[in-house]
């Protein structure tokens, strides 16, 4: 059941009024399936079918926004009601006049690609995937749990605004992963493939987790667990650091990718995600990393989560930098404030669905590769620590200072890798970090790596994004 | 409320009936949500949002499968329960479960529903909002925050006719006052109406102490004296970490191995408390079964996990009601925290302090470093203070620390009489209700920390 053309017109048509500016509105279906196995049992098989419609008005101006989970025609009409209602509300509050960035009008559907439909493939077949996969990492009593999960997803999308657009869109995705925990004492340890928390996600079909051959990684990870019981603690103090292509990617998330939405700038997200280091006035000035750094925003990079034709506002997606050879260039941004710095919106704006106001989100935010391949950088670090797989994140509310813990280290010495080290933390401050960076791994260390749990907004929206990134070193981190 | 969504129970029973299974049970939320942020003391976000989803769960031989939907047309319903099935049939049955609840006892009476708060206009939160900004320009303070207000019908129950029904209501607010690089932060969440200009004020009043006073520490050990809100952070993470069914499976829960040990300080009580009229009432959980008082940590020594009952059946320990979600992967979640009170005031804490800091809340915590002992890390924000012999007198920049909630509920001096509720984002029936706490040798990281501008 979605709503008609005819049906978005009408409801459209039934906002007009003198104060009304501008109203769009969305309807989504997302269905998604999560199946998960634990210790030789299914531990989760669960399915969910959402449905929204969602209506967006700038009135004078201020914003409303009204949302349902009853589609009917009585239900659509009362929404659009109850979206003016709260704009009129909105209005009694505001202190400047609210500027949209211009768009072109587009008629246009668009799907994400893939090869083998993830509902086409039955449930057996992914628990005995997953079984088969978990059953390597079993064994031996000091692995508490040996767990994957594959994951589904689809969401089918429509937008209609007053400036005339109509666009259609579906992402098809999956993901998924293994781990293995172990314990012995009041040692605990965890290993992760292909990524922790779900493991890796991209717009694609069964293809991407036959890919991903989780049943051959299953016992490499169990060893990796069972070492890390007995690993000495990864030491304290500054130290030459190769940084992992996943875990750099939820560094660059966490350090350049939030800091660099314009809401954030603007103090618009303060309340809940907190604010920004990155002030307008550094556009162009700033210098956040080495020359080595060039971070783009681009969400057209095909088969990734982060990707998409238009953005909620129905602008289309684009590629630009934000951080251009080390200097801050650019922000993410939407229709209502790209013009306050002066530009036009650069299309990433997004709901998690079409019951939640579309907000800056972050897109595919890369680190573009360099050209050292890794086994020159480790050859070329004498005292160093290699380290990767996130299992703890922690930043400021302005994103600047920020700590990470992750599952696993080898210590580097003589521009060899060494002994496996357990517990390694990291920490600093975002430009100084940025500014350390010497040395960056070529194309074959670079991966994408899906991230379907960004946080942001209230109500609390989780966004599917994702990151580019190749390993990079850095001197002098503090390591805790 | 419109349309569909008018009936719940009768949603609800067309959702049991098309099960046919063994055994299933099923939950309806039905919510009336309303959301107004603000930021620059002007409203930027404003939402209203009615919404229900079913949730239904089959059990076929003792194995389970789970589908959700928010459409409610009979070939709607009937999808998902075949979905629900579809997964039973593919899943192992569930070791020791002894079947779903099967009804009979009394649920807690205490009043949930507050009509002045379901009934809140859009356009009354604005006003009090807009008297809230023209206060802080008078000092030359701005603000950011938000103000909702929710009412909430949730219908759950089973195949052996258990029912029940809950209307509950909650209206929340976050305010922080902005002037330069200094902040400050308020919060409140109840059933009834909550006075959003005196929350205005108290932000206000944490903003301005000491304002253009501001000293820096090097990192180390400190007493800290924990505002309300900052607790409710790191027993929020210790739910995921600690408390739940799961974690406590898996062994990786401090809990594991140590039920009836005195492992923290004997002034430190937690319960899972959804029946304390005071709190944020809720009188059962999603499988129906009545909430009680259900005490954690009893004086430190460690009680029980919180389980759903197929997790409570499955590790033969006494059912917690604990279920919020019907076949989650945690099995179980604590989401009425309630820290035990103490006998000593602020300002009774702050002279017994020769070298301290005060902290309003945390940011951005992270509880996954090390479970085992519940490290922790995260910086402080919106208010941080510096104590010197016994005083309150200078404002710190947020400092990160990083600490292990193991030791540092062991090292608690003393708590507040007085408790606080606080809201999370992530928890529509609940909160946490905590006094202020002072604790010994907070461990805070060296001064990379205190680069972060806003104090």
């Amino acid at each position: 059941m979605r709503p008609t053309r005819q049906q978005f017109e009408d409801a459209l048509a039934g906002l007009r009024g003198p104060s009304l500016r501008y109203a769009d509105l969305r309807f989504t279906a997302t269905v998604e399936e999560h199946v998960r196995v634990r210790n030789g049992e299914v531990d989760t098989l669960a399915s969910t079918l959402d449905r929204a419609l969602g209506v967006r008005v700038l009135a004078g101006n201020g914003w409303g926004f009204a949302t349902t989970s009853d589609l009917g025609e009585e239900s659509i009409r009362a929404t659009a009601r109850r979206a003016l209602e709260v704009a009129a509300a909105s209005n009694l509050t505001v202190t400047g006049a609210v500027v949209l960035s211009e768009v072109e009008p587009r008629v246009a559907s668009w799907q994400s690609r893939f090869r083998i439909d993830p509902w086409s493939i039955p449930l057996a077949r992914k628990i005995d995937h997953l079984l088969q996969a978990t059953e390597a990492m079993r064994g031996d009593p000091r692995i508490h749990q040996a767990a994957g999960d594959i994951a589904s997803y689809r969401q089918e999308k429509i937008f209609a605004s007053t400036d005339g657009s109509f666009i259609e869109q579906t992402t098809t995705e999956m993901g998924g992963g293994i781990e293995a925990l172990a314990i012995e004492g009041d040692e605990f340890q965890r290993r992760t493939y292909p990524n922790p928390f779900g493991g890796d996600f991209q717009a694609a079909g069964w293809e991407f987790i036959e890919g991903l051959d989780l049943e051959a990684k299953g016992r490499q990870i169990r060893d990796e667990a069972l070492a890390l019981l007995r690993a000495p603690k990864a030491p304290a103090g500054r130290f030459d650091l190769i940084v992992g292509s996943s875990q750099l990617a939820l560094q660059v998330h966490e350090s350049c990718g939030h800091p660099t939405e314009l809401d954030r700038a603007m103090g618009l997200e303060i309340s809940l995600a907190g604010g920004s280091f990155l002030q307008p006035a550094m556009l162009g000035k700033f210098r956040y990393g080495s020359d080595l750094v060039t971070i783009v925003a681009d969400a057209t990079v095909p088969g990734s989560i982060g990707s998409f034709a238009f953005d909620d506002d129905g602008v289309a997606a684009q590629r630009f930098p934000l951080i251009d050879r080390g200097v801050f260039v650019d922000y993410l941004t939407g229709r209502d404030t790209a013009p306050a710095i002066g530009r036009k919106s650069n299309g990433t704006v997004r709901a998690e669905s079409a019951a939640r106001i579309p907000i800056i989100r972050m897109t595919n935010i890369n680190l573009e590769p360099g050209t050292t391949p890794l086994d020159e950088i480790i050859a070329d670090t004498k005292h160093g620590i290699f380290i990767d797989t996130n299992k703890s994140w922690s930043i400021d509310d302005l994103r600047l200072n920020f700590q990470f813990g992750c599952e696993v280290a080898w210590e580097i010495e003589n521009g060899r890798l060494g002994r496996m080290l357990k517990n390694p933390i990291y920490g600093g401050t975002t430009p100084e970090f940025w500014r350390s960076c010497d040395a960056v791994g070529d194309r074959a260390s670079w991966q994408i790596w899906g991230l379907p749990n960004c946080g942001k907004g209230d109500p609390m929206q989780t966004m599917r994004v994702a990151h580019g990134a190749p390993v990079a070193r850095f001197r002098g981190v503090e390591m805790m | 409320m419109s349309g569909t969504l008018d009936d719940p129970e009768a949603i609800f029973t067309r959702a049991l009936s098309a099960a046919a299974a063994d055994e299933a049970d099923a939950v309806l939320i039905v919510s009336d949500q309303n959301i107004t942020r603000f930021a620059n003391s002007a409203i930027h976000q404003n939402m209203s949002e009615i919404s229900a989803e079913l949730t239904l769960r089959v059990f076929a031989g003792g194995a389970m499968g789970v589908a959700s939907t928010t459409s409610f047309g009979d070939d709607d319903i009937a999808h998902a329960a075949s979905v629900a099935r579809e997964a039973a049939r593919h899943s192992v049955p569930i070791p020791g479960f002894a079947g779903l609840y099967k009804g009979g006892d009394d649920v807690s009476a205490a009043a949930t529903f507050d009509a002045a708060v379901g009934g809140l206009p859009p356009a009354e939160k604005a006003r009090s909002l807009r008297a809230v900004f023209d206060r802080g320009r008078e000092l030359g303070i701005h603000f950011a925050g938000s103000y909702g207000n929710a009412a909430t019908t949730v219908v759950c129950g089973n195949t052996h006719g258990v029912r029940r029904e809950c209307r509950f209501t909650a209206a929340e607010a976050t305010l922080i006052a902005i002037r330069g690089e200094e902040s400050g932060y308020a919060t409140a969440i109840d059933r009834h109406p909550i006075d959003v200009v005196a929350l205005g004020e108290e932000a206000i009043g944490k903003a301005t102490l000491h304002a253009g006073t501001h000293e820096r520490i090097d990192g180390g050990a400190f007493d800290v004296i924990l505002e309300p809100p900052a607790i409710a952070e790191v027993l929020e993470w210790m739910n995921m970490i600690a408390f739940s069914g799961q974690a406590y499976e898996d062994g990786s829960s401090f809990f594991a191995g140590n039920i009836g040990t005195q492992m923290l300080g004997s002034n430190f009580t937690l319960a899972d408390d959804a029946v304390d009229p005071a709190f944020l009432p809720f009188p059962f959980d999603l499988e129906g079964l009545p909430k009680r008082r259900v005490e954690l940590i009893e004086r430190g020594i460690i009680r029980t996990p919180v389980v759903d009952k197929t997790w409570a059946d499955r590790l033969h320990i006494a059912p917690t009601a604990n279920a919020w979600a019907l076949g989650s992967s945690e099995h179980g979640a604590a989401l009425h925290l309630s820290v035990g009170a103490g006998d000593e005031t602020r300002e009774a804490m702050v002279r017994s302090t020769r070298r301290g800091i005060w902290v309003t809340r945390f940011n951005y915590v992270n509880g996954l470093l090390e479970p085992k002992t519940a490290l922790m890390t995260g910086t402080t924000r919106d208010g941080t203070f510096l104590i010197r012999d016994g005083e309150v007198v200078a404002r710190l920049p947020n400092l990160r620390w990083t600490q292990s909630m193991v030791d540092a509920f062991s090292n608690i001096r003393s708590l507040t009489p007085d408790r606080r509720r606080v809201g999370a984002w992530f928890n529509p029936f609940g909160g946490t209700l905590a006094p202020a706490m002072k604790i010994e040798g907070w461990q805070f990281d060296t001064a990379n920390g205190q680069k972060v501008a806003r104090s």
